[in-house]
């Protein structure tokens, strides 16, 4: 059972990891965060709710959200001792120079830059589910 | 200073040389006329004196004669020098004017000369006198004897003799002296004319040099100033000589900068322009995405409770949605062309068509290729000129039969490739309009086809100072021929 937290403002590619997830059939626990204030809410916990234990095998990063960013969200994280380990990997539209090297140099397991291409055929890897697809099963068989 | 300044200025200084050099040549040479008029006179200072000399013997001898013999003949010689000898003195005295010394030896020459013809008159009165009346010859001779044991005679002639001596030697003294004054001063005359020629040489072709040197340095970081800016690059040049060039300088940095200014401006304006080709393919498309995600998934999760028509219906938004996602990639490769700047490579056009016909032409067209050329060029551009054109007689030709032809002929600066198909052809009246941004000859709901296809095509073979043609009529297939530069 793999645990994975998604921080992602775009409901669209929510519900397309959603389905992914489901499609490639592998015993999985999905959490969801709208941008980087939620998602350090949900692992670090508030008021309302405790700390996220356990804490998630992957977090799956957009770069460009509201309130707090994919880069803040990522640079904070680093620098908490209880979750600077955890495995970030970036998904998004952006493939700027910019947005590269500071994740590089904060430190991701990888960078994916989502297509914008349209197809009819969901197989594929440069649509969207499949790309989700694709991805997402290499990502939890490399988990272990 | 003004260059025309400097060039009078130069002018002036070679012309008062020369100025100089006349003058020197021309008072020396008055130095030398001078020398030789003295020398002339002196000349005939000489001779008017050996004349006087004998002149005043002849009278000695003729007297002596005339006084021995008593033949009155003797005296024609005497008779003849009391009329020369007045009229040689004046006319040496009016030559030696200048002299003091010399006038003063004439002087005494004449004294002594009056003396001793008071003297003969004397005689030769005694003389005459005797010979006419002998009683009277007693007279004569004591005379003649007193005169005798006087020594009158010797005496004045001796004493006249070294007068001459004294006053010719004077001359020849003074004439040795002119002379070499005279050669001095032809010698002094040919050495000015040296040297001044030598310093209007030097000084005239150190200015030409100085002049010409100024210039050209200013000329040349012109030059270079205009290649810099032909090279991208847009320097300026310093100049605070205040000339006429300086006007010429001001004006090139001045349009320097201002060709500076303009491409930085055109520089942001691209870089604008990039960012919004960013923003339309980003930002613009995500949405298509995302409407086109949905329809998706409503196909995949709910077809039990679709109604036929409803489908349908759904069936048309990824088509018209893949339609408009084209209509973005084709503006956004048409807005591109030509801004951007593309290696250049050694192409071999059958290579490339090959690839791209790996990409755009399907199983079963038959492509042949002839004389197809190797040539270093922008590949990508001929690349998207040819992607274009091969799609375009893919899209047109009906499976059956296709056969698609790229071919090339060469002329002297340019190929010229035609690509053929055996498709539907174009009427005549579409020939212009094709090229035309979003004319397609199909309906629209077809096939994809943006339209942008040959406006792209003739936007790049155009920047590239090519010619793009077409030839088809309906049904007879369709040629288009392009000319692209052989550099």
């Amino acid at each position: 059972m793999k645990k994975i937290l998604l921080v992602e403002d775009d409901e669209l590619d929510v519900i397309s990891v959603q389905r992914s997830l489901r499609k490639i059939e592998v015993e999985h626990e999905l959490v969801t965060a709208y941008n980087g204030v939620e998602a350090l809410d949900k692992l670090r916990g508030n008021q309302r709710n405790p700390p996220m234990n356990p804490l998630p095998d992957v977090i799956l990063l957009d770069i460009n959200m509201p309130k707090m960013n994919g880069l803040q969200f990522l640079s904070i994280l680093r620098d908490d001792p209880l979750l600077k380990h955890l495995k970030v990997i970036i998904m998004t539209t952006s493939g700027e120079e910019h947005d590269r090297a500071v994740t590089g140099r904060l430190g991701v397991s990888g960078y994916l830059i989502k297509p914008l291409n349209f197809t009819n055929n969901d197989k594929r890897p440069d649509s969207m589910d499949g790309f989700v697809q694709f991805h997402l099963r290499n990502i939890l068989a490399n988990l272990e | 200073m003004k260059l025309a300044t400097q060039i009078s200025l130069g002018l002036f200084i070679a012309i008062s040389i020369d100025l100089v050099d006349s003058y020197v040549n021309y008072s020396l040479t008055k130095k030398v006329n001078t020398n030789t008029d003295f020398l002339t006179t002196s000349e005939a200072i000489i001779r008017t004196s050996s004349n006087l000399n004998r002149s005043i013997i002849d009278m000695q001898n003729g007297l002596r004669g005339f006084l021995l013999s008593g033949n009155q003949r003797f005296l024609v010689r005497y008779e003849s020098g009391l009329k020369t000898i007045p009229e040689l003195l004046k006319q040496e005295k009016g030559l030696i004017i200048s002299s003091a010394l010399q006038t003063a030896r004439l002087d005494s020459i004449k004294a002594i000369h009056n003396v001793w013809l008071t003297f003969a008159n004397q005689i030769i009165d005694a003389k005459k006198k005797a010979i006419a009346d002998p009683r009277l010859n007693n007279n004569y001779r004591k005379l003649f004897e007193e005169q005798t044991n006087l020594n009158t005679g010797k005496n004045y002639n001796e004493e006249i003799t070294a007068l001459f001596a004294s006053f010719d030697q004077y001359e020849y003294d003074v004439r040795a002296k002119r002379r070499k004054a005279l050669t001095d001063s032809i010698a002094a005359t040919d050495r000015f004319s040296l040297f001044f020629s030598l310093l209007l040489i030097v000084a005239g072709s150190g200015l030409s040099i100085y002049l010409v040197r100024k210039i050209t340095q200013r000329i040349d970081s012109m030059v270079k100033l205009a290649e810099d800016i032909s090279a991208g690059e847009f320097p300026t040049v310093t100049d605070d000589k205040k000339d006429e060039l300086t006007s010429l300088s001001l004006s090139l940095n001045l349009m320097s900068q201002k060709l500076s200014r303009n491409i930085t401006e055109l520089e942001r304006k691209n870089d604008e322009l990039d960012q919004f080709a960013y923003v339309v393919s980003h930002d613009l498309k995500a949405p298509i995405r995302g409407i086109s995600n949905a329809v998706q998934w409503i196909k995949e999760d709910l077809p039990e409770e679709m109604s036929p028509s409803m489908k349908k219906y759904l069936g048309i938004i990824p088509e018209r949605l893949k339609r408009m996602a084209d209509l973005i990639d084709g503006l956004l490769a048409y807005a591109r062309i030509g801004r951007g700047k593309y290696p250049r490579e050694i192409v071999n056009v059958a290579d490339l068509i090959r690839e791209i016909a790996d990409l755009v032409v399907p199983e079963g067209y038959q492509l042949t290729m002839k004389n197809l050329p190797v040539l270093s060029t922008e590949k990508i551009l001929l690349e998207q000129v040819f992607g274009n054109l091969l799609s375009n007689a893919v899209k047109y030709t009906p499976q059956q039969g296709a056969q698609i032809e790229v071919s090339c002929s060469e002329h002297r600066n340019f190929y010229e490739f035609a690509v053929s198909d055996n498709g539907i052809g174009i009427e005549q009246e579409y020939h212009k309009k094709i090229f035309e941004m979003f004319q397609t000859l199909r309906e629209k709901h077809d096939e994809e086809s943006t339209g942008i296809g040959l406006a792209i095509v003739k936007k790049i073979i155009e920047g590239n100072e090519g010619t793009v043609r077409v030839v088809s009529s309906a049904g007879k297939g369709t040629r288009f021929l392009f000319t692209w530069p052989k550099n």
